[in-house]
């Protein structure tokens, strides 16, 4: 795994991977559908296969002294690397966000803890989406792609309409007022904080379980692909 | 102990099959896998390498199970399709920076022997490699981890004569501590002539004959004679040719007998390959 996850850093790492990396300045922004620069990492990792099916990188690396097993848990391994990556960067541009603007967001979700919960999601529906259908033919990686816009955005349009409804329904819907009073915003409450962090754990976790069954499906798809 | 044992592949698209295709390899000895265009020549090697998941049959390297000893098998080899055709925009130390990392017996004193006998810079990038230099690149990386078994699917087609003599030269002298082997498949045959020990012909997905070179020449002969001999001989003709004054046609050396009065030759691999599959050629018994 180490040698193939070298061979990932080394020969596919494309440089729209450190382009979209700097989307996390998009938090810069004081109202912003802020779940877009998670979606545009997951557009920097297109960007990879794609690459990489030019470059004939399934042949060269099932040539090698490896599985098609292990070729694929190490592409998963790359792929979940520059998720965290880009997660871990937004959490001191959050800080900062909040600190120039305040955490009153006019077009969605606040720059909150909630907002990492919400990126899970995105790179859990992406993952399941995109990796399976892709290893299902082992190169159309624009099809597999569009085929995870399709989800990604139903989820960032649904989300984001919600947290608009509710920042302007809060006054005549309790259930609104919830979502504004403990999720839509910088957790100023005890119980505004456990639910935030709630709700990035259940998101963790629905992230790691739909990456290792989209594993295991590429892995199953790919094995039965003829190179 | 065979360094290689293909027995009874076998594999089916919508439109071609392989059929129970079996041959076996010992060490020491260079095998040439020759067909035409779609006999099924790649898609045996993809099959036995599980690039291509097969429908039956099993390989055995080194006396060890492909399919259970898959990465083991993989160390012990070293495998090129023609030119390297990937990573084009990458350094060729790039590229062999990563592949070393995955042999434990990787000699990098080889792998610089060869690019200098190759003449291959590794600071130029895969894009700007001409065809032959690309194989020659490909085969600098199957040659330095002193793998035992080489398979090389078409090594010498982008090659001008003078680096396909070079290769041959460096085929001899790989084999000849009698321990590795290689087979490839080729479509020039003249490059078999040359260094093979053994010749496995497949057409239509099906093994025609594996044997050695002498043993494959000798099962055949060319005949030829004049237009009204032809159809006294054509049912036992594997191919002919008709021309202004009769016809030359390939004839299995066992049927020679029935042919008295006919002028015969000894076949080449060429003659052997090009009558066999002509077009125009009757049925056929099983070799």
């Amino acid at each position: 795994m180490k040698k193939l996850l070298y061979k990932e850093f080394k020969l596919c790492l494309h440089p729209a991977v450190f382009l979209f990396m700097a989307s996390v300045l998009l938090l810069f922004i004081p109202n912003y559908m802020f779940e877009l620069p998670c979606f545009f990492i997951c557009n920097a990792i297109f960007f990879v296969f794609q690459q990489c099916t030019l470059n004939n990188d399934l042949l060269f690396t099932v040539t090698l002294p490896v599985g098609k097993r292990e070729a694929v848990k190490a592409r998963f391994a790359f792929i979940v690397i520059i998720q965290l990556v880009f997660l871990l960067l937004c959490i001191p541009m959050m800080f900062v966000h909040n600190a120039v603007y305040g955490s009153q967001n006019a077009a969605g979700l606040d720059v909150c803890p909630a907002l990492i919960a919400s990126y899970f999601i995105v790179y859990s529906i992406f993952n399941i989406i995109y990796m399976p259908t892709f290893y299902k033919n082992g190169y159309k990686a624009g099809k597999s792609f569009v085929l995870s816009l399709i989800g990604i955005f139903a989820w960032i349009f649904i989300s984001n309409g919600v947290f608009i409804t509710a920042a302007a329904s809060r006054d005549v819907s309790a259930f609104f007022a919830w979502i504004e009073n403990n999720i839509d915003c910088l957790p100023t409450t005890q119980a505004a904080a456990s639910i935030q962090a709630a709700a990035i754990i259940v998101c963790a976790v629905i992230y790691v379980v739909l990456t290792i069954v989209s594993c295991r499906i590429s892995e199953r798809n790919l094995e039965k692909k003829n190179i | 102990m065979n360094l290689l044992e293909v027995n009874s592949l076998s594999k089916s698209y919508k439109d071609f099959s392989l059929k129970d295709v079996s041959f076996k390899l010992e060490p020491g000895y260079i095998m040439g896998f020759i067909g035409r265009n779609g006999a099924g020549k790649t898609t045996t090697i993809k099959s036995m390498l599980n690039l291509v998941s097969k429908d039956g049959g099993s390989v055995r390297m080194n006396g060890l199970e492909f399919n259970d000893n898959e990465v083991k098998c993989k160390e012990q080899l070293g495998y090129i399709i023609g030119e390297f055709d990937c990573y084009k925009h990458h350094r060729l130390k790039t590229i062999a920076k990563v592949t070393k990392r995955f042999y434990d017996d990787w000699d990098d004193a080889l792998y610089h022997s060869y690019l200098k006998r190759f003449s291959i810079d590794e600071n130029k990038k895969v894009d700007e490699l001409s065809a032959g230099m690309r194989v020659k690149f490909a085969l600098a990386l199957a040659l330095s981890h002193n793998a035992e078994l080489f398979i090389f699917d078409e090594p010498t087609s982008g090659l001008d004569p003078v680096s396909r003599d070079d290769l041959l030269n460096v085929f001899r002298s790989v084999v000849e501590d009698g321990k590795r082997s290689i087979l490839f498949s080729t479509h020039i045959i003249s490059d078999l002539e040359k260094c093979a020990d053994f010749i496995t012909y497949i057409k239509n997905g099906s093994l025609v004959l594996s044997t050695d070179v002498e043993s494959f020449k000798q099962s055949f002969r060319l005949i030829s004679g004049s237009k009204h001999e032809l159809e006294g001989y054509r049912h036992m003709l594997l191919g002919y040719k008709e021309n202004a004054f009769g016809f030359t046609g390939l004839i299995r050396a066992e049927d020679l007998e029935n042919c008295p009065n006919t002028k015969n030759a000894p076949a080449d691999l060429e003659s052997i390959m090009i009558y066999y599959e002509k077009e125009n050629n009757n049925e056929k018994a099983a070799l």
